[in-house]
């Protein structure tokens, strides 16, 4: 990339203006109040944005950290047993789910839709592009409920016939069903930062008589990195966050998933089954706002995991 | 390139490259395939039963043939709130993330807690609107409550997908227009916007979409009911919305047609957002056009 | 940008006004004001049903209706936020898991039969408290020992706390417990789930309210008797269970108006028994 230069950008009111034509409503006056007017309003945004953020780490805060006046941190993050009917609130298994299912979910979804944006933005003619976003999109308005019937009623009976188990709900369904529902989140992200990369470095290595996959793999790639690990991290969010559908195909059973086929339950599925359940001033609906504020720590880090990988992967490149 | 000057390795590369071409056009094949599966079992269900009676029709708990009149109209009503409120102040944070934030630890651990914060199931957020709405403000359940949820549950996504696209936009540009003498927001409205619109406009469609399908947030902020007519703007009634009446339907609903409202229901939903994204895109389209031209 | 927010605001802002206008005009004549309702999604489509026809007869009164589970509803009428909470249990009163709301009264709408169920490839036709107890706890686990096919016994139900399974662990497991087991055991989130997750696994078991079952699940007989309509009205079907509109105190206004219609005659006979819930009278 190019030098920013921003930095030597003259402040506004040193803005080249002959002094003869500086009157009150002149242009450049104008200019430079619009200037100052949408610093302030850029501010405006950000800070509404802190307020939000700030707002959802005070609201879910307050109400998980009361959990621990009842339970002791190790009994909640290392204990298995969640049976808060009996005071049982280990949450430790939760953990372990949601980062396998995680995992598993970004496995199956990230190769596929990074290629596939590949495809979209750099193969594909044409017509195929303006045919495909737009059919991408539409998968994001599909509502979570009908991925998780369409999870239940389809996909549930083929994996109980493949795996011939009893049930077939479990983390493998889930993270299908996760899987698709990621797909044009991490792909349409990915395919704008494919396709932001400049023409020139692309004339630079094919002149260079690199083929078309070399440019891809050597080039593109790394030139759209920043984009591609913005795109999986969001799309790693949603699987995290995402509940309606995984609710439906994952089981619910307050247990480590030992198979692919264990029915089980995340901290997202478990918050949403309990939740309505519960009474406000109860252990148990503290220890469930703690799991949200868990979830939230947990992507955090995860962030911090998945950009660390792609700088190193950059760095090698 | 005459044949002789082939070397092996460059062979290789060349079989590698038609190889992975292949691949990517199988993957898509299968992607496509997929999605026109999911579409046509969505679709297929629930477009021959659909008629324009049944889109303007007030639902029905107890007699079969009931309508989604209302319940269409709020589920536009709130979507259009909440981006009024998202969209402006989305896109200004991310402009300000991109171009305005200094580099340093802060901006970062912000960007990092704006990530994560999409990772909160929006029932949380759903919980947050009602704290706020019907038990501070005291208004019950209201479709001001849920657009305003609804909004703070995209702004974090509108924010970080705007400040990509800006930051995708090249600095030559950027240092082209300042040397022309504009000043920061004159290069930002009129070389940094246009230039990341596309992103932009990729952001809006991704969160419009999924906030039409959302309803965890919006049953606990905006309720579950209807004020029983048609075009109904006051901010204050009980707005449920497509999506929430698709998860009622399919849950609790004992209508005798359940099953075909909700099969219908969807593929409304699937319609709508396809047609928003249409709506979204055009312009774009058009503009690039003119463009080019 | 900026003079667009000023008029939004400006919009809001004398929206605003508009509607406390409305709101404190109309409250001089007639029944008026705003109910909130909240709670049990279980007799949600009987309060959707019943405020469509009470604000015919009463334009002035605005019902706002949602639910999430049975206990959400006291608990939004303990906090003030409905003014009305439906619950499938008597909340004014200890139930196993819950203790009770004090201050609460609880005002009998409607009743409602719970049926077991099961996969359609399920040969059992009927199973005793006993074999029901077996089965949710666990010590039961193949259909043969019941007298049926040699299969495993899949165990579907509902989360804890969700007023359905309250219910039924009272009535038909006479207290017994549901106990979760590593396989063959999973928990849904509603009525409709557990429809379909019983119709699409085979030798599944679960349980729901009456009103649910159609010809793509099988209703199981308990101790012998047929759960139906008839059955339960002439006490010998045993697993139903009263519902509830729980409020703060006796009911006041349009609450208890409302309140009223949905227990008087027209609305029980009428349109309750057509939802395919029983009357409050039918039971002695």
């Amino acid at each position: 990339m190019s030098t920013p230069v921003q930095q030597y950008v003259p402040k506004e009111r040193q803005v080249l203006t002959p002094p003869a034509k500086r009157r009150r409503f002149s242009r450049s006056a104008r200019v430079r109040f619009t200037n100052r007017l949408f610093t302030y309003y850029f501010w405006f945004s950000i800070l509404a944005l802190c307020l939000v953020l700030g707002l959802v780490i005070f609201f879910i805060g307050k109400t998980a950290f009361l959990t621990f006046r009842d339970i002791s941190f190790a009994d909640f993050f290392l204990s298995f047993n969640w049976t808060p009917e009996e005071e049982h609130y280990g949450a430790a298994a939760f953990i372990i789910n949601t980062l396998s299912l995680t995992a598993l979910t970004l496995a199956l979804a990230v190769p596929v839709s990074v290629g596939l944006a590949v495809l979209i933005a750099e193969i594909a003619p044409g017509w195929l592009k303006n045919a495909m976003r737009p059919i991408l999109d539409l998968l994001v308005g599909v509502p979570s409920i009908v991925y998780g019937y369409l999870g239940l009623t389809v996909l549930i009976p083929f994996l109980r016939r493949l795996s011939g188990e009893n049930l077939g709900d479990g983390l493998l369904a889930a993270a299908l069903v996760l899987a698709l529902m990621v797909l044009p989140t991490i792909c349409r992200i990915s395919d704008d930062a494919i396709s932001a990369v400049p023409k020139k470095y692309r004339e630079a290595a094919y002149a260079m008589g690199s083929t078309r996959l070399q440019v891809m793999m050597r080039v593109v790639i790394p030139a759209a990195g920043r984009g591609i690990i913005a795109a999986v991290i969001m799309g790693m969010t949603r699987a995290i966050g995402e509940t309606m559908a995984v609710v439906m195909v994952i089981g619910n059973t307050a247990q480590l998933a030992k198979s692919l086929f264990t029915p089980a339950s995340v901290l997202t599925s478990n918050i949403v089954m309990q939740i309505s359940n519960v009474e406000f001033d109860s252990t148990w609906n503290y220890a469930l706002h703690m799991m949200a504020f868990l979830l939230l720590i947990i992507s955090f880090v995860l962030i911090l995991f998945i950009r660390y990988l792609g700088r190193k992967g950059r760095e090698q490149a | 390139m005459s044949e002789w000057t082939r070397t092996r390795k460059m062979q290789r590369s060349l079989v590698y490259d038609r190889l992975a071409t292949y691949g990517f056009y199988g993957l898509g094949i299968l992607v496509l395939l997929l999605i026109f599966w999911l579409l046509l079992t969505i679709l297929g269900k629930g477009l021959p039963g659909l008629s324009l009676e049944f889109l303007m029709k007030l639902p029905e708990d107890m007699d079969p043939g009931g309508g989604i009149g209302p319940v269409l109209f709020n589920s536009f009503y709130i979507l259009i709130l909440s981006l009024l409120i998202s969209v402006p102040i989305g896109v200004g944070a991310g402009i300000y993330m991109a171009e305005y934030a200094p580099p340093n630890k802060f901006t970062e651990v912000l960007r990092i807690c704006v990530e994560s914060l999409s990772s909160v199931p929006s029932i949380v957020f759903g919980m947050l609107g009602l704290a706020i709405f019907a038990e501070y403000f005291q208004i019950g359940l209201t479709i001001l409550g849920g657009a305003v949820s609804l909004a703070f549950l995209n702004l974090p996504m509108l924010a970080r997908v705007t400040e990509e696209a800006v930051r995708a936009v090249q600095n030559d540009v950027k240092n082209a227009s300042y040397a022309l003498g504009m000043t920061k927001f004159q290069c930002i409205r009129t070389v940094v916007i246009p230039m990341a619109m596309q992103g932009i406009v990729t952001g809006i469609c991704l969160v419009a979409g999924r906030a039409f399908g959302e309803s965890a947030v919006i049953l606990l902020t905006a309720g579950l009911s209807t004020s029983g007519e048609m075009w109904d703007f006051n901010l204050f009634s009980p707005g449920e919305t497509l999506a929430v009446h698709l998860w009622y339907v399919q849950s609790e609903a004992i209508v005798e047609d359940a099953r075909q409202i909700a099969d219908k229901s969807a593929a409304v939903l699937v319609i709508v957002v396809l047609m928003m994204n249409l709506l979204f895109r055009i312009p774009l389209w058009i503009s690039n056009r003119r463009l080019k031209k | 940008m900026k003079l667009f927010k000023k008029l939004t605001l400006a919009a809001v802002t004398s929206l605003v006004a508009v509607t406390t206008l409305v709101g404190s005009a109309s409250a001089a004549s007639g029944i008026s004001g705003k109910i909130t309702i909240n709670g049990s999604t279980a007799l949600l489509p009987l309060t959707l049903q019943a405020a469509k026809e009470f604000q015919k007869i009463n334009p002035k009164v605005r019902i706002s209706a949602s639910g999430k589970g049975s206990v959400t509803g006291p608990q939004a009428v303990k906090k003030g936020i409905a003014d009305i909470g439906a619950c499938d249990w008597d909340a004014s009163m200890d139930v196993p898991g819950f203790k009770a709301f004090e201050g609460q009264v609880a005002n009998k709408v409607a009743v409602i039969p719970f049926a077991t169920v099961t996969n359609k490839n399920v040969k059992v036709n009927n199973l005793t408290t006993e074999q029901l107890k077996g089965i949710f706890s666990g010590k039961i686990t193949n259909w043969k020992e019941v007298g049926g096919d040699d299969a495993d016994i899949v165990v579907i139900t509902r989360a804890f706390g969700s007023g359905t399974r309250v219910n039924y662990q009272a009535k038909a497991l006479a207290g017994g417990d549901i106990v979760k087991k590593a396989k063959n055991y999973k928990e849904v989130g509603s009525s409709g789930d557990m429809k379909t997750a019983v119709s699409t696994t085979p030798n599944a078991i679960g349980y729901i309210d009456l009103v649910y079952v159609n010809s793509d699940i099988k209703a199981l007989s308990y101790n012998g008797v047929q759960p139906t309509t008839d059955n339960v009205i002439n006490g010998s079907y045993k697993i139903w269970a009263y519902g509830y509109y729980m409020t703060k105190g006796q009911p006041t206004g349009a609450t208890k108006a409302f309140i009223e219609y949905v227990q008087s005659a027209k609305f029980q006979q009428g349109s309750l028994k057509k939802l395919k819930f029983i009357p409050i009278s039918a039971m002695r």
